[in-house]
């Protein structure tokens, strides 16, 4: 998943949709983003390349949404409702997860196991 | 002309010395000096030069005839000074002050301010080797007179190449040496002339460099400029004055001064120098309406009408000059005037501008509260201002306080960390000559130094380094030990949670805030000054409260972190930083008020790895 510049970025995405749910007066998806370009983005503890600055999920609420649509700790996201998240800065991806009017958010996320998974699947049924 | 050779010589001689110096040095921090002289004199050639081959340019083109002249031709809007002084947000330190020295420019001036920053390896003979960035501002004017100027002069003719005569000069530049990289730029212009600090966009220049010194990508400055027309006397003469509307045929006799959109008018020519209020005023400013009026048959030369609105009222002064020749001064005179009013919001007001002199000590003050500003106005003397500034400042968060918590940044000066005073009298002790910045009030003397503290000293033995030239730039110099993208919490492991006083590391006093405010820092408002040597080395893991052992790796300190996140149902999101302060803790849980500023500067820091909860 590192990202060589001027290169496109490809990977094996996973769409994660997630209701928001209301509490109050807010809306919550119930999960922690950590990470951006304004970060420093040696402390991310999920990235596999150190000198990846992108939002990666750092903590799931247990039973909020975003468990419940699956959504697990480490996952990279890639996009929310189409608007990029790998280069934003971090108050910039929070702001694109919190927008009020919305109560549905579209998650292209990654993860290492969805590479290998894809990987396996390749490698088990090798096309001629 | 001259003058402007004569600045290129004495800056080219500068320029000499500072390589000849640089060939000949062997530590690292003349090195740096020298490299920053280097490029400052480097740059400041190029902008003479320029502006050199400018006045060659504008000389040309006022030989050429004009067949469009307008009355506005030829002329000059006033000079003015300019000045700025400048924040920098960094992310290790909280800010870098500097302050430039007054600089002649016309109002279509642009204030080009560049950061560059030079990485240095530093070799300690004992202890860790840090990374050491030194970063310096470089401000250079670049003039470009009189946008109208240009405009009313044909086309075609402002063309900037034309090489008439003036060779290109090269600059060698030593190989050897720290290089400075720019780092970010941005240009201001009159437009940005205010009275009051703003913060202005940096364009962050893409190159690799830019990510050795993080920057918020914003600046903070106060851009001030003085026109002449505000600060000298452009005419003054004898006039007769009547008022229209009073008694007809009345004339006082005045002697006036057109100055800073008024035209003051004494009884006695002593008295401007005197001081004395003069008898009567009237403003010159863009509303004023000027009209020299036919021959007076009642008087000699002639009348010149000045109209203003005052209120929803026309008041109308006549002035009468003694001979036509005068009055025709005068008519210059106050069309230069409003000429002049190009600088326009600097004509409001005037400005204050303070020239930074390191003897005198300059009483300023700050537009903002923060104790960063009154720290660096204050005067050379470093220990009795400091200790000063920090008893008031004691005094008003004690009252404000509902904390109770003593303010955080006192940690600072009750730990005995060279560094950190070292940190934030950077600034000022850039501006002493000579004045050695090791000796702030409260903290023991630096020779009996553990090896761990070393990298800070090398930090302050590269500000005593600095001269005291007026255009004084402030190093940088947090530690970094490690190669690669800068990873400040390993190498500030003090993070964690620990009541104890020894704090390993120097944190800017805004950072501080936010790891130590949820701390209950030190038991309520009481400022002691501990001079206690440190006990134990620094970088061994504290035992008791620390909560995430200091060796650790960073990353380690984050994932406590997220584990310990307590949820706010009440924030949407929450910075979650240092452990301590997510924790319920020792500490009531703050009020929501508190919570959020908590955030606010948990997200400013940029050591902690920040975590938003949606």
């Amino acid at each position: 998943m590192s990202f060589v510049p001027g290169k496109p970025v490809t990977a094996v995405v996973q769409k994660i949709e997630i209701q928001k749910l209301r509490q109050g007066d807010n809306l919550i998806l119930g999960f922690s983003i950590g990470g951006g370009i304004d970060q420093d983005p040696g402390q991310n503890p999920f990235s596999e390349d150190k000198s990846d600055k992108g939002i990666y999920v750092t903590r799931i609420t247990p039973g909020g949404p975003a468990e419940v649509a699956d959504l697990r700790v480490g996952d990279k996201i890639m996009q929310v409702n189409g608007w990029d998240m790998t280069v934003v800065t971090h108050d910039q991806a929070r702001k694109k997860l919190t927008k009020k009017k919305e109560e549905v958010v579209r998650l292209l996320i990654t993860r290492k196991s969805l590479e290998e998974a894809v990987k396996h699947s390749k490698g088990c049924h090798p096309r001629q | 002309d001259s003058d402007i050779q004569k600045k290129i010589d004495h800056e080219i001689r500068m320029r000499d010395g500072a390589c000849k110096l640089l060939a000949a040095c062997s530590q690292r921090d003349q090195a740096l000096e020298a490299a920053k002289s280097l490029q400052t004199c480097s740059t400041r050639i190029m902008a003479y030069m320029s502006e050199l081959q400018r006045m060659k340019e504008a000389q040309v083109m006022q030989n050429v005839p004009r067949s469009d002249a307008g009355p506005m031709d030829g002329r000059l809007p006033c000079k003015g000074k300019v000045a700025i002084s400048l924040r920098i947000p960094l992310m290790w330190k909280d800010t870098e002050y500097f302050k430039n020295k007054g600089n002649e420019a016309s109002p279509g001036f642009e204030l080009r301010v560049e950061l560059y920053s030079c990485c240095s390896e530093d070799d300690y003979s004992a202890g860790s080797t840090p990374r050491k960035l030194a970063s310096k501002l470089s401000s250079s004017l670049g003039r470009s007179a009189g946008k109208k100027l240009r405009a009313a002069m044909e086309p075609g003719a402002c063309s900037p190449v034309s090489n008439g005569g003036a060779a290109p000069l090269l600059l060698p530049v030593p190989s050897v040496g720290p290089k400075y990289h720019l780092l970010a730029h941005t240009t201001l212009s009159l437009s940005h002339v205010q009275d009051s600090f703003r913060t202005h966009d940096f364009t962050i220049s893409g190159n690799e460099c830019s990510y050795w010194l993080p920057l918020y990508g914003s600046m903070c400055c106060r851009l001030a400029a003085q026109p002449h027309c505000m600060t000298q006397r452009m005419m003054g003469g004898w006039l007769k004055v009547k008022q229209c509307g009073g008694d007809p045929q009345t004339w006082t006799k005045v002697y006036a001064v057109l100055k800073a959109t008024s035209l003051f008018c004494y009884q006695r020519q002593e008295d401007v120098e005197a001081n004395v209020e003069p008898a009567l005023t009237i403003g010159i400013n863009k509303e004023t309406r000027i009209r020299a009026s036919e021959k007076d048959p009642h008087s000699k030369g002639q009348n010149i009408c000045i109209s203003n609105r005052y209120g929803g009222e026309e008041v109308t002064h006549t002035l009468n000059t003694e001979s036509r020749e005068d009055t025709h001064r005068w008519m210059e005179a106050f069309w230069q005037h409003f000429y002049d009013m190009q600088w326009r919001q600097c004509c409001d007001d005037l400005m204050k501008i303070e020239l930074p002199s390191p003897r005198k000590p300059a009483p300023v003050t700050p537009k903002q509260g923060s104790l960063y500003h009154e720290m660096i106005e204050s005067s050379d003397d470093l220990t009795s201002t400091v200790s000063d500034i920090l008893a008031r400042r004691m005094q008003e968060l004690e009252l404000r306080s509902q904390l109770g918590t003593s303010p955080t940044w006192m940690s600072v000066f009750e730990e005995n960390c060279p560094k950190s005073t070292g940190l934030s009298f950077r600034p000022c002790s850039s501006r002493l000559s000579g004045h050695s910045p090791h000796s702030p009030h409260c903290l023991p003397s630096r020779s009996p130094v553990s090896p761990h503290r070393r990298p800070q000293l090398g930090l302050l033995a590269s500000d005593a380094s600095l001269t005291s030239d007026s255009d004084s730039h402030c190093s940088t110099s947090p530690c970094c030990r490690r190669h690669g993208w800068p990873e400040p919490s390993s190498n500030f492991p003090l993070l964690s949670s620990s009541p104890s006083r020894l704090r390993p590391r120097t944190l800017s006093l805004d950072a501080k805030l936010s790891t130590l405010r949820g701390r209950g820092y030190g038991g309520g408002g009481t400022f002691q000054c501990s001079c206690q040597p440190p006990s134990s080395s620094l970088l061994a893991p504290l035992p008791a409260a620390s909560r995430s052992p200091l060796s650790q790796r960073s990353t380690q300190t984050t994932l406590s972190c997220s584990s310990s996140t307590s949820s706010n149902s009440s924030s949407n999101s929450e910075g979650s930083h240092s452990p301590e302060s997510s924790e319920g803790g020792p500490f009531s849980r703050p009020s929501p008020a508190r919570r959020s500023l908590r955030n606010l500067r948990a997200r400013l820091d940029p050591r902690n790895w920040l975590q938003s909860q949606v």
